[in-house]
């Protein structure tokens, strides 16, 4: 059951801005992640801010320099949908779709899907963990099947988001509003990693609003993708997942940016992968290098060293497909 | 048959449908003037322990209610209105059975607050009939057997007329991934693909709204 | 019997009067066996029908109890002052309630109270409120402290009988001696092989999760309770509250018209009920509790997962000479039954030489209830996976092994005959629709995807179904029928294919035939529904109670008319004379008909016969396909063949089928309960997210259902045995044989998810 709390719903982002910034309250976007976690008793809230009267947050338009706007309150569904996107950034229609389920993807947004809490099991039950305020990470020696194999430090979740990954990949920002003004982030950038915090996922500050993610024009030669592996065919987080964006000149790979999920506690981006990929050609003997290199730093826990042969298996399968019309 | 989706106040629905549950939740339903309308703003904050004035629109037909801020749409749906045809399986968005139509799409009522679904078109399963006649999309289950305890079924439909809303003429995997947000503990999965394969058809012939 | 016993037969031997009709077999039937919608459809698709979750009553309060956090702990101190003050609250009760002072039957074995001060289990109850709404409910249970001493733990039977592993029961933690059976010589079994392979198997412990919760809602009338419960079985229901709060049979009404699914979960009482109902007395007003779903996954049941040793001897000509079977698994932390592991091997293929071993460890997570065709699944996975092992050890076909083994009487009861066995059609036929032999004859596959086909195959221990039943028919003037019977339609169709049953005999159509059941008020005693023995049970009492009407209409009509009685038969709306087309009466023009204005049949269920086994039979067949990059195992089709006597709707047999195979690729694939094993013991995925059930997406489209009919005329009077236990045993193993045949790996635990295999496959090509 919920607990209580405080519902206000303001017309203007400056409102939101400022009733945000008081202690004790959350913003509600699409709500699923949010609601899930006041039920759940993860965190409390004495009051909700509903972004739902803001209505200039929700759509896809072209930018003046030739990409995407993506207003935060757009849903997951329309993403998965949007003709422009799935064109010009497959990685980010494929994130999208393979999100949750037919109905979350109609209530989820794009926001809150990159500032959505942790899925690791521990954090969602009434375990007083490292992030959580107490001082243990539950799932270090505990049933850690699903948990980071990189990047952990303390806490061990992996991030739960398909679309960061594939936003990331694509050099995406968002833009952050509050009382006192706005910043943009770079998506790659969005996220906190425990050895900065363990108890923060986002950059964001307190009262400080994403309005907007910015997709950058497409490189031409871009090509993209993220698929994840999941336990079922819907409605399931990545165990593994990966977004490509791959910039080729010719046969060439000119530029490549891979991002996992599943793998760390933020979208993990595997630069010996890409420093393999760099100038290369694709080939099957580069595909394979590059696959392993992906996870070469793994440290697997006592019950996720899975994950280092299906990372580079699915890794492998991704560049195959990406690289099949060169 | 074709019919009206704005239709208001056919009789025969809703909470009328079941003679003895008729007196549920009186005390939250409360006759008050100056009602916010659909669309417009609610005060800024709400009161901590107060009781908040909505206005909901529910298969086509305005209701005025008092709600506690936390109250789910779920929950006023069955709990304070009676209209239990929309069910409750998990209260966290994992497993459908509370599927409504919000302006058309599906969506979960259990994850949504009765708040956020203000100035939306609500539709439930009994929003599906037709007075005393079943929906085409619940003939098409009847007729496959597309259930077998019944319990998902209602999200089931209601997910399946979102479906063919917004894809009329589906391929079966196109069905499975549309149906893939309600899970069917009794594994009726196979009659319900049918299903809305029957339904679709028989609104290829004209014969579905 | 020990542990053996299970829901379907409980205390003294059952038994009815006898039918008053002991009619031959149907030859050409109208109605039965037809592909009919159900008559209660309407309702269940329009959100009319009224699930037990859905009854809302004036001035009802909704009840919350307070759970236990920890997986074992002392509860010292309850502080339920702050509670009682809240806004809304109008009861708290704890265990120094005095109302609450109740002991709990967790089984007839084993007893606890109902607010037990030491909690063997996460999620034991500790307190209960009832609140104007369920959000004031919840509000007040967050304000109850309890001070918890906590106890070390055991979460894993394999951790349970390891040395030094805390002790959890007075007794130990093993619930009594293992259980051992034996025939023939295994020693001698296994010398006269020619391969013997030994192997290990593990079962995941799998939640029934039924998409309505467990709950119900509780009123009073002065000393009368009346309870609406989402149940398998009313009559179990009212036994438990009128045995607990002292109330005879009569005053206590339990009514179940509609409920969301059970699964065996569902076969008896919680403490919810009891609870719910005192909070009703304390209050004077009616109450509903429902369970959320994370209670559901913690208390009310689950399949207990298994390790399994088995040791196999075949000759080269297919001949089965040994079976060695030894089980370790786990009923929670209370003696509630967690059996028939080894039925299979015992039962299902001939072999001269077996012997079990069955132990039972208590470990503290939540206690078991029978889940469709307890022990069976976990069985198969071992045995059907063997039998798959032994067929590629002497380079035989795994449908041809089982063949040449099936048997023609049952092993494990001393050589008594079945009334029909359709294992060797199961397998013969289903083998040829399902296109075994051309799938199995395919290229080698050197791909990122292969594909394989795997078959498995089962019996189920019950199925006959038997005594008591005790079935109502009326006809009304206008020739419109009532049906009243006692058993609950768990969503298996019952109501439907009952009313088919009358219709056969009256040549009433079945939509003019009204269901009254599952309500121990208006209907009369009827067991559970459950255990695959609802319609063997209950249509040989419905046809009974047809037939009575049939003879007394027929009786009065030949009184009236003067006509032979032997010459009369019912066309549905009148009486009319087999030979002589000009007699014929229709219902308005019975005189008596009109003027008694009801006709009352009432229907016993006979006992089964004594002399032979009533089990049905199946096999099933699936096709895979295994990304070998990923490990990812995708079904692409699956043929179920089931023996179950005669199907009496076509309809929703397939549907059967089916969905239990459904359930069985959550088994085989997805499902799995997963405790905190090493540090607290907590369950992790007591949600439908991280607790995977098998979605829209995860089975295929292409299934089939293939009936056998054998014309069992020994059975019972209507031919049918029961389905919905079988439809789920062998699909799991199935899929493993299939995904073997793929891939060359043996996944020997349950369930196969790309985690899993992606491990295995990497240890395969290494060594490969």
């Amino acid at each position: 059951m919920l607990p209580k709390f405080t519902y206000s719903r303001p017309g203007s982002l400056v409102q939101v801005a400022n009733l945000a910034a008081r202690p004790g309250t959350r913003v509600h976007a699409g709500g699923t992640d949010l609601l899930g976690c006041l039920r759940d008793g993860v965190f409390g809230a004495e009051s909700l801010v509903s972004l739902s009267g803001l209505s200039d947050l929700r759509g896809v338009t072209p930018t003046s320099g030739g990409g995407l706007r993506i207003g935060a309150l757009t849903t997951i569904a329309e993403i998965a949908a949007n003709d422009a996107i799935s064109d010009r950034y497959p990685a980010l229609a494929q994130a999208a779709a393979s999100v949750a389920s037919p109905q979350l993807r109609n209530q989820g947004t794009i926001g809150g899907n990159l500032c959505q809490k942790p899925r690791c099991w521990y954090y969602r039950g009434d375990f007083h963990c490292l992030r959580k305020g107490g001082d243990t990470c539950y799932a270090f020696d505990g049933e850690n099947q699903y948990h980071c194999i990189l990047g952990g430090d303390g806490c061990y979740i992996v991030h739960p988001s398909d679309t960061a990954p594939a936003l990331a990949a694509l050099g995406a920002r968002v833009t952050a509003v509050s009382a006192g003004g706005r910043r943009t982030i770079a998506v790659e950038k969005l996220h906190v990693p425990p050895s900065t915090d363990p108890q923060r996922e986002t950059a964001l500050e307190p009262g400080e609003i994403l309005t907007e993610v910015i997709l950058p024009p497409p490189p031409s030669g871009l090509r993209s993708s993220y698929r994840k592996i999941r336990e079922r065919a819907s409605w399931d987080f990545a165990v593994v997942g990966v977004a490509l964006a791959l910039v080729f000149d010719g046969h060439t790979v000119t530029t490549a940016n891979i991002f996992l999920s599943g793998a760390a506690p933020v979208p993990w981006r595997a630069r010996q992968a890409e420093e393999v990929l760099n100038g290369s050609n694709l080939d099957g003997a580069t595909v394979e290098r590059a696959a392993h290199a992906a996870v070469a730093d793994a440290e697997p826990l006592a019950h996720n060293a899975y994950k280092v042969p299906l990372f580079a298996g699915l890794i492998k399968e991704q560049l195959t497909t990406l690289g099949g019309g060169t | 048959m074709a019919r009206d989706r704005n239709r208001t106040d056919k009789p025969g629905k809703g909470v009328t449908r079941r003679g003895f549950l008729g007196t549920v939740g009186a005390g939250a339903v409360a006759a008050v003037t100056g009602l916010p309308r659909p669309g417009e703003a609610v005060p800024e904050i709400t009161e901590p322990k107060g009781m908040v004035e909505t206005a909901l629109s529910i298969n086509g037909r305005m209701h005025r209610l008092l709600v506690e801020p936390r109250w789910t749409l779920l929950f006023v749906l069955r709990e304070q209105m009676g209209i239990t045809g929309t069910k409750i399986g998990c209260a966290r968005g994992e497993c459908g059975a509370c599927t409504v139509l919000m302006d058309g799409s599906p969506r979960y009522a259990c994850m949504t607050l009765a708040l956020e679904a203000q100035g939306h078109e609500i539709t439930t399963v009994e929003g599906l009939m037709d007075g005393e006649e079943l929906g085409d999309v619940q003939q098409a289950f009847v007729e496959e057997d597309a259930f077998q305890c019944g319990y998902c079924t209602a999200g089931q439909v209601v997910a399946a007329q979102g479906l063919l809303a917004a894809n009329p003429s589906p391929t079966v995997d196109e069905i499975r991934a549309g149906m893939a947000g309600n899970l069917c503990r009794c594994g009726a999965y196979v009659h319900i693909f049918r299903a809305v394969e029957r339904a679709a058809k028989g609104r290829g012939k004209g014969g579905g709204r | 019997m020990t542990r053996r016993d299970s829901y379907w037969a409980e205390g003294p031997l059952p038994e009815t009067p006898s039918p008053q009709s002991s009619p031959a077999p149907w030859g050409t039937t109208r109605v039965v066996g037809t592909r009919r919608p159900r008559i209660d459809a309407y309702e269940r698709v329009s959100g009319t029908a009224v699930y037990p979750s859905d009854v809302v009553l004036p001035g009802m309060l909704y009840g919350a109890i307070l759970r236990c956090p920890h997986a074992h702990a002392l509860v010292k101190r309850v502080d339920a002052s702050r509670a009682e003050g809240m806004p809304g609250v109008r009861a708290v009760m704890t265990g120094r309630s005095k109302v609450a002072d109740l002991d709990w039957p967790y089984s007839r074995r084993d007893h606890s109270k109902l607010f037990d001060p030491h909690c063997r289990h996460e999620g034991e109850a500790v307190a209960a409120v009832a609140a104007d709404t369920p959000q004031q409910a919840a509000d007040a249970l967050r304000a109850i402290q309890v001070d918890y001493e906590v106890l070390p733990f055991v979460a894993d039977e394999r951790d349970a009988v390891a040395a030094g592993a805390p002790k959890i029961r007075d007794g130990g933690n093993l619930a009594g001696e293992p259980e051992v059976s034996e025939r023939g010589d295994v020693a001698k079994g296994f010398a006269e092989a020619d391969v013997v392979l030994e192997r290990s198997y593990r079962c995941a412990y799998e939640i029934h999760a039924p998409m309505e919760c467990h709950g119900c809602v509780a009123r009073w009338d002065g000393n009368r309770l009346t309870v609406w419960e989402s149940t398998q079985g009313v009559f179990r229901i009212q036994a438990t509250l009128a045995g607990m709060l002292h109330l005879p049979l009569t005053d206590v009404r339990v009514i179940g018209h509609y409920m969301g699914g059970g699964f065996g979960s569902k076969l008896q009482a919680g403490k919810y009920t009891v609870i719910a109902s005192l909070l009703a007395r304390v209050t004077a007003r009616p109450v509903k509790l429902f369970l959320s779903r994370q209670e559901t996954m913690l208390c009310v049941g689950n399949r207990p997962g298994a390790e399994i040793r088995l040791k196999a001897g075949v000759k080269k000509d297919g001949t089965l000479t040994a079976f060695e079977l030894s089980s370790l698994t786990s009923p929670g932390a209370y003696e509630v039954g967690a059996g028939l592991l080894d039925w299979l091997a015992r039962d299902l293929y001939t072999c001269p030489n077996v012997r079990t071993e069955s132990r039972v460890a208590f470990i503290n997570a939540g206690p078991a209830r029978p889940m469709r065709a307890p022990g069976h699944p976990q069985g198969a996975w071992a045995l059907e996976q063997m039998i798959d092992e032994l067929a590629e050890a002497i380079q035989m076909d795994p449908v041809e092994l089982r063949l040449r083994n099936v048997p023609k009487v049952s092993q494990a009861r001393g050589g008594k005959p079945y009334t029909s066995t359709g294992l060797a059609r199961c397998l013969e036929e289903g083998a040829k629709a399902f296109g075994w032999s051309e799938a199995r004859k395919k290229q080698q596959q050197n791909g990122r995807y292969r594909r394989g086909v795997g078959s498995a195959a089962c019996l189920w221990i019950a199925g006959g179904g038997g005594p008591p039943s005790t079935v109502i028919v009326k006809l009304f003037a206008d020739g419109s029928v009532n049906l009243n019977m006692g058993a609950s339609d768990i969503g298996t169709g019952t109501k439907s294919v009952m009313a088919m049953v009358v219709s056969e005999e009256l040549g009433v159509n079945p939509d003019q035939i009204r269901v009254e059941n599952a309500d121990t008020a208006t209907t009369q005693f009827a067991t559970p529904s459950g255990g695959s023995k609802t319609v063997p049970t209950e249509s040989p009492a419905v046809r009974d109670a047809a037939i009575a009407v049939k003879k007394q209409l027929l009786a009065l009509v030949a009184e009236e008319k003067g006509w032979d009685p032997a010459d009369l038969e019912l066309d549905g709306q009148a009486v009319v004379s087999r030979t002589d087309p000009q007699r014929r009466l229709p219902f308005a023009e019975i005189s008596r008909l009109q003027r008694q204005r009801v006709i009352v049949g009432v229907g016993y269920r006979g006992p089964n016969p004594e002399d032979a086994v009533v089990n049905p039979f199946a096999a099933q067949f699936c096709e895979v396909e295994v990304d070998t990059n990923t490990g990812e195992v995708r079904v692409l089709r699956f043929l179920g063949a089931h023996d179950s006597g005669r199907v009496l709707n076509r309809l929703t047999y397939d549907n059967q089928v089916f969905g239990g195979i459904t359930m069985g690729i959550g088994f085989g694939l997805t499902e799995e309960r997963v405790l905190d094993r090493r540090q607290t013991g907590k369950m992790l995925n007591a949600n439908l997210h991280s607790y995977r059930m098998p979605t829209a997406l995860d089975v295929p489209a292409d299934m089939v259902s293939l009936p056998i009919e054998l014309g069992d005329t020994e059975c019972n009077t209507t031919g049918a045995k029961g389905l919905g236990e079988p439809v789920t045993i062998p699909t799991a193993a199935a899929i493993a044989n299939a995904v073997h045949d793929a891939v060359g790996v043996r996944v020997t635990d349950t369930p196969i998810t790309p985690s899993r295999l992606i491990g295995l496959l990497a240890v395969a090509h290494k060594e490969g």
